[in-house]
C-alpha cells in the first residue's frame, strides 16, 4: 500500500515536531510557563497579519519574528516592571490577537488563509516546511540536550542555578527563543488555537506514570511522536481535520494515563497527579 | 576584636560599607563585616533587618548601592562562588517537576553531569560516599517535590557539598522544619564544618540553636547593632538593640551525664 505525498509530509512533520514538543513541553509544565506558550501561539495571528498586509507568500518568518517580538517583550516587562506574569501575557496575548484581527480586517480574500493558521492545516505542509522543521528539531533538541542540567538546576531553584555558575538570564532568554521557534513552526500541525496542547499534554500525561525527570522526558517525547502520528493517521480515514484529532488523541492518552496511575498507584510516593 | 587582627588571607568574606535600597526602602545602611577562615558565623536579627538582602550579595544576586563585598579577596564572580555552597530557605519544586534527589546530586557533580544517559547503579557509584555521610541513600529515588523539610535540607547541604566547598552559606535552612528536625540539621552543620573545616554562614531565627553551634554572631537590623561571641551577643540588652524589643535569650544549662 502506498501512501500519498501529502500523507507522507504530513506524517513526517508529526514525527518531528510532536517530539519536539513533547520534550520542550517537560520545562514549560514545570516552570508554569503553559500561558507563556499559549501567549507566543496567539501573538502569531498578528504575525501572519502583517505578513499578509506586507504581500508576503507564506507568512511564517513574519509569524516567527512577530512571536519572537512579543515572547522577549514579555521578559522585558517581567524584568523591568511590577506587573504580575498573567497580567503582562493577558494584555499581550488580547493585544496581539485584535492587532492580527484589525489588519486582517482591512484585507480581502484572506478567509482561508487564516482559517489555516488558526485551525491548522498539516496535509497542506510541503517538502520545504517538513525540511525546516526536521532542522529545527535537530538544532533545538541539541540545544535543549545540551542545556539540560541548567535548565533542571535553574526550574529547580533559581538563586542555586545562579551559583552553581549557570548564565541564568541567558539561558532564560535562549529557552524562550527555542520555545517561540517551536510552538511557531507546530502553528501548521495544530493551528494558533490548540497548539499548546502539543506541548503541555505529553509531559503531563507523562507525570501521571514517570518516576523521575529521565522517565518524564523520555515518555514526553514518547507521546508527542505518538500523540502527533496517531492524530494525523487517525483524521484522514475518518475525514477529520488533522489538529483537533492530533489534540484528542493526547487527551485521550492523558485520561489513559490518569486511570493507569491511579490503578496501579504508579503515584503511591509522589505527591499525586495533576 | 577577636578578628581585627586576623591575617588577610584568613578572611574569607569581608563586607564593607554594604548599603542596599530594596524599591522605597533602605534595608542596609552601611553593613561592615568580616568573617574568619573556619568559623561558624550566625547573622540574627528580626524579619526585615537584612538578613537576607545581605546573603544574596555575598552571593552576587543582589545589586549594591555602595560599600563593597569581597570572598576571598574577590569581588562575587562565577570563579569565587565555585568555592561556595549555598542552601537556600527553601526550594518549591512544582509538582509537576519530578527533579529525583539521584538526578539533583549527579546534575551537579562534575563525574555524573551525563546523567542523563549513564546507569543508576554508576550514578550512584559515583554519590555512595557523601550521600551515606549525609544518610540520603534512602531518598535517593524520592522526587524533590515530595520531600518533608528535614529530609529537603539534608538533601541540599548533601548538594551544596558536592563540588568541595570552602565556604557555606545558609539562609535560614530550617524554615519550615520541625524542632528536633532543626535540632538534627544544626549537628549535622557542626559535624560537616569540623570533618571539612569548612567556614559558614548562616541566617538564622532560632537563637538557641545559635546559640549552641555559631562561633561569631552578628546581630542586624539594617546595620550591625552588635557583635560576638554568642554568650556575648545574646544577652538581653543586646537582643533588645537588635530586635528592638525584649527577647528572652537561650539559658545554657549544664547537664550532668
Amino acid at each position: 500500500m502506498s501512501i500519498e505525498p501529502f500523507m507522507q509530509r504530513a506524517l513526517l512533520a508529526a514525527l518531528v515536531m510532536g517530539p519536539l514538543c513533547g520534550f520542550m513541553g517537560v520545562f514549560v509544565t514545570a516552570r508554569r510557563m503553559s500561558f507563556f506558550s499559549d501567549t507566543i501561539a496567539h501573538a502569531a495571528l498578528a504575525g501572519v497579519a502583517l505578513g499578509f498586509w506586507m504581500g508576503v507568500k507564506d507568512p511564517t518568518v513574519p509569524m516567527i519574528i512577530f512571536s519572537l517580538a512579543v515572547a522577549l517583550l514579555i521578559l522585558w516587562l517581567k524584568e523591568r516592571t511590577d506587573l504580575l506574569n498573567d497580567t503582562i501575557m493577558a494584555l499581550l496575548l488580547s493585544g496581539s490577537v485584535a492587532f492580527g484581527m484589525v489588519i486582517l480586517s482591512l484585507l480581502k480574500g484572506f478567509r482561508n488563509e487564516l482559517d489555516r493558521f488558526l485551525f491548522g492545516d498539516i496535509f497542506s505542509v510541503g517538502w520545504g516546511e517538513v525540511e525546516v522543521a526536521m532542522g529545527v528539531t535537530v538544532g533545538v533538541s541539541y540545544l535543549l540536550f545540551r542545556h539540560l542540567n541548567s535548565l533542571a538546576l535553574l526550574t529547580a531553584h533559581e538563586d542555586l542555578a545562579h551559583v552553581s555558575g549557570v548564565p541564568v538570564r541567558r539561558l532564560n532568554q535562549l529557552f524562550v527563543i527555542l520555545l517561540t521557534i517551536t510552538v511557531a513552526l507546530s502553528i501548521r500541525l495544530l493551528g494558533i488555537v490548540l497548539v499548546t496542547s502539543l506541548v503541555v499534554v505529553p509531559p503531563a500525561t507523562a507525570r501521571n506514570l514517570a518516576q523521575s525527570l529521565r522517565q518524564q522526558i523520555i515518555l514526553s517525547l514518547f507521546l508527542g511522536l505518538s500523540g502527533a502520528v496517531g492524530g494525523v493517521a487517525l483524521s484522514y480515514p475518518l475525514n477529520l481535520p488533522g489538529g483537533p484529532c492530533i489534540t484528542l488523541t493526547l487527551i485521550a492518552f492523558f485520561i489513559f494515563s490518569l486511570l493507569i496511575s491511579k490503578l496501579i498507584r504508579l503515584n503511591k510516593s509522589l505527591p499525586g497527579p495533576l | 576584636m577577636e578578628i581585627a587582627f586576623c591575617q588577610p588571607r584568613d578572611v574569607v568574606v569581608e563586607v564593607t560599607g554594604l548599603q542596599v535600597r530594596l524599591g522605597d526602602t533602605q534595608v542596609l545602611k552601611g553593613v561592615s563585616l568580616r568573617v574568619r577562615k573556619g568559623s561558624i558565623v550566625a547573622l540574627i536579627g528580626p524579619n526585615g533587618s537584612g538578613k537576607t538582602t545581605l546573603l544574596r550579595c555575598l552571593l552576587g544576586l543582589q545589586p549594591v548601592d555602595s560599600g563593597s563585598v569581597r570572598l576571598f579577596g574577590e569581588v562575587p564572580s562565577p570563579e569565587s562562588l565555585r568555592r561556595v555552597g549555598y542552601v537556600p530557605q527553601r526550594l518549591q519544586v512544582d509538582r509537576s517537576f519530578i527533579l529525583t534527589v539521584r538526578e539533583f546530586l549527579a546534575i551537579r557533580l562534575p563525574a555524573t553531569r551525563g546523567w542523563f544517559w549513564r546507569s543508576t547503579h554508576f550514578i550512584d557509584s559515583q554519590l555512595k560516599e557523601l550521600v551515606a555521610d549525609l544518610d540520603v541513600e534512602r531518598l535517593l529515588d524520592r522526587p524533590l517535590a515530595g520531600l518533608s523539610g528535614g529530609q529537603l535540607q539534608r538533601v541540599l547541604i548533601c548538594s551544596s557539598l558536592l563540588n568541595k566547598p570552602e565556604l557555606l552559606l545558609l539562609d535560614e535552612p530550617t524554615a519550615g522544619v520541625d524542632t528536633p528536625g532543626e535540632k538534627d540539621f544544626y549537628e549535622l552543620i557542626s559535624t560537616v564544618q569540623r570533618h571539612l573545616g569548612l567556614t559558614v554562614v548562616l541566617v538564622s531565627h532560632d537563637l538557641s540553636m545559635v546559640y549552641r553551634h555559631a562561633s561569631w554572631v552578628y546581630a542586624l537590623n539594617g546595620v550591625i547593632c552588635c557583635e560576638g561571641p554568642p554568650e556575648d551577643v545574646m544577652s538581653a540588652d543586646s537582643l533588645k538593640q537588635a530586635y528592638g524589643i525584649h527577647v528572652t535569650p537561650y539559658q545554657h544549662h549544664h547537664h550532668v551525664h
